[in-house]
């Protein structure tokens, strides 16, 4: 095996990587905020991908309006989610919050699948086709628009928790509601903040993976559990864990593609990720659950 | 005064007797059709199709044709002077809920025969059931295990992998091609392909170099295309029926392995061309001759099925018909054609032994026929290689 294969594979791994990264933030976020696990994190994925289609191809919007089109709508879903599903389980209880998520994740999908089909649609490239040349291996352009948007969306979500009063008040709210309630912050509102960001995140994944892979009414699950996977390897509540897990879940897959089977990569990334959890639960940039605000 | 009541009761009597009739149609729409001829009880029939879940993109053209065709058929007088109603229920691509809709149409609609399910999976999951009651099933499902692992009961429309392979090995042979890979989905129409290409590659002059696969909603194939591409594979055969084809498509275009991607029947959907755009040029695959009917030869009775068919199809949907309409096409007039050939009040067993009877029937998957051992009853000649080409299917030289 060559240099040059060596890092097509690297680069592979960075692609997919990016992508599961993107998915991961969102995830981040809501755990952030509620400390439960949002399972509808991947249909958001979905609906920023098909909302955008159908602006695109159904409006006939100009590419960039599209995609604004499916975020802005996206985050809105996401806080219309919060406040019809969400909020009406007063007591907060993460279990009952988890399984509301699963529910509304069907109900999502199988929206989508009714006002948009069952087929695949397809969205152009931002910036055209090609690729770019990174010493004899290739990497999309499409790849670097991907790098380009987690790495913005990491350096906005770290501003917002370390610099913002809001950011404050959401990661206050994940340490302990109640304290933070005595406090004078509207946990109720941090909440709602946290899905209206983390649709929002989802959708633009959703936006710049759609040029790749095409996007359809079930997309979701299978994205959201990798993206799941990549936040809880990386630890929880913390955005830019949230990417290095996403990064090490695309190596650690491309790695085994090239070095033991392509059948068994989902399987050994998982392993990894058990491994992982094992030595260090929290994960691994996850720090212990005891946090100064 | 008497004259002003008697017309207000006429009036009110053809106002009830329009509503019945609008009433009934829509009740008869429900049913698929329920009008027509129908003196007696209708001859029901079942179908299992996955209107929802992963496979409904194939469920609704299915569903549209079956419809369609129920229409035509009960409006040119049904099976014998009685009409026909196909009871269709949605497995959502889910096997244990082929099996439970399955029960249903057995035990409570007691129907005389079965198409489906959607999908190989289904399709097996039914086998239990159909076995139980003895009733004749026709799937519209693709794998190679329906017919191979043989049942007399149980009949398929769909060319079989172990069809679709061994052409399009004699198509590699042909180009001058000896070294092949392959990539395929690990699900069940990439991992049946794979079987089979291992199984059917002995015996050719083609040697497999690389195996790779990868798993229904994967985000990128790279690293698995650029192990193919250290193989010196002179072509890599893609085997899968879903979006990730696509994919694999633009990625293979981007690495430049500047060699052919030869795809399956799983292929002829305009989706594919769609979502890998410039990528899909060049690309081969093969399948039957309803994408272009021209195939056929424009004087055969094939041309003339197939054309009226997509005419119909067309004209209703605003869409023409994909190979999977054809496939349900097939499946609902096999049993059709053979109930005609019995006499009112036969058995669902004698309604088997007629289907197995089925014999030079022109579908719009090719022209079928059955035996007591061959229950796919297609051939070689119903299929064609296609070449994509400006965004379209043109016919492979």
């Amino acid at each position: 095996m060559g240099a040059t294969e060596l890092l097509q594979f690297a680069l592979a791994g960075l692609k997919n990587g990016s992508i599961y990264a993107l998915v991961a933030l969102g995830f981040t976020l809501v755990y952030a905020a509620t400390g439960v696990i949002n399972f509808a994190q991947g249909e958001f994925y979905m609906l920023g991908g098909m909302l955008s289609v159908w602006a695109y191809a159904g409006l006939g919007l100009p590419l960039p309006l599209a995609g604004l089109v499916g975020v802005v709508s996206t985050a809105a879903i996401g806080v219309i989610f919060e406040l019809l599903a969400i909020r009406q389980r007063k007591d907060g209880d993460p279990l009952a919050l988890i399984i509301i998520t699963v529910g509304g994740s069907m109900v999502l999908s199988s929206m989508a699948r009714h006002l948009f089909g069952p087929n695949e649609r397809p969205l152009p490239l931002f910036s055209g086709g090609g690729s770019v040349s990174v010493f004899g291996a290739v990497l999309e352009v499409q790849t670097i628009w991907i790098i380009g948007m987690t790495a913005i969306a990491v350096a906005c979500l770290w501003y917002l928790y370390n610099r913002t009063g809001l950011g404050r008040a959401m990661r206050a709210c994940a340490v302990n509601r109640d304290a933070a309630r005595i406090v004078g912050i509207d946990t109720r509102l941090m909440v709602t903040v946290s899905f209206l960001l983390a649709a929002g995140l989802g959708a633009l994944a959703g936006l710049a993976v759609t040029p790749l892979t095409q996007t359809a009414f079930d997309v979701g699950p299978t994205v959201g559990i990798k993206g799941f996977a990549a936040a809880i390897l990386g630890g929880l509540g913390n955005p830019i864990a949230a990417v290095v897990g996403g990064l090490v879940l695309g190596m650690l897959e491309s790695v085994s593609i090239a070095f033991i089977s392509s059948t068994y990569k989902d399987a050994i990334a998982l392993v990894v990720l058990l491994a992982v959890l094992f030595v260090r639960p929290q994960g691994l940039l996850g720090r212990s659950r005891r946090e100064k605000v | 005064m008497a004259t002003t009541r008697w017309r207000f009761g006429l009036v009110v009597t053809l106002v009830a007797a329009m509503a019945i009739v609008s009433l009934s149609a829509c009740a008869a729409d429900d049913d698929s059709g329920d009008d027509g001829a129908a003196s007696a009880e209708p001859y029901r029939i079942g179908a299992v199709l996955s209107l929802s879940g992963t496979y409904a993109g194939l469920g609704e053209p299915e569903k549209n044709t079956i419809e369609m065709e129920v229409e035509r058929i009960n409006e040119a007088g049904g099976v014998n002077g009685r009409s026909i109603v196909v009871l269709i229920e949605d497995d959502a691509t889910d096997a244990e809920t082929a099996v439970a809709v399955t029960t249903r149409l057995i035990e409570q609609d007691e129907v005389i025969a079965l198409i489906g399910a959607t999908g190989t999976g289904g399709t097996m999951a039914m086998r239990q059931e159909v076995d139980r009651a003895g009733i004749p099933q026709v799937s519209i499902a693709g794998g190679t295990v329906i017919t191979a692992d043989f049942d007399p009961l149980v009949f398929q429309t769909p060319w079989s992998n172990s069809l679709v392979v061994p052409f399009t090995f004699r198509y590699l042979e042909e180009q001058g091609i000896s070294k092949i890979a392959v990539i395929a989905d690990s699900g069940g129409f990439g991992a049946d392909g794979v079987a089979v290409i291992k199984d059917q590659i002995t015996g050719t002059s083609l040697e497999l170099v690389a195996e790779e696969s990868f798993n229904p909603g994967d985000t990128d194939m790279t690293a698995q295309l650029t192990k193919i591409k250290g193989s010196g594979a002179e072509a890599v055969l893609l085997w899968n029926a879903g979006r990730e084809a696509a994919t694999v498509a633009k990625n293979m275009a981007t690495l430049d392995l500047g060699v052919p991607l030869i795809g399956s029947h799983g292929n002829a959907r305009v989706e594919f061309i769609e979502g890998a755009a410039d990528a899909a040029e060049d690309f081969v695959f093969a399948a039957g001759k309803v994408l272009i009917p021209e195939a056929y030869g424009t004087d055969s009775e094939e041309y003339e099925v197939a054309t009226d068919f997509i005419e119909r199809y067309t004209e209703r949907f605003g869409k023409a018909p994909d190979t999977f309409a054809g496939h349900a096409y097939d499946a609902l007039y096999i049993i059709v054609e053979a109930m005609k050939r019995l006499d009112e009040g036969f058995t669902a067993e004698e309604l088997r032994d007629e289907i197995e009877k089925t014999s030079g029937f022109v579908g719009i998957g090719g022209v079928f026929t059955f035996s007591p051992t061959d229950h796919n009853g297609l051939s070689d000649d119903d299929l064609v290689m296609y070449r994509v080409s400006d965004g379209g299917w043109v016919l492979e030289e």
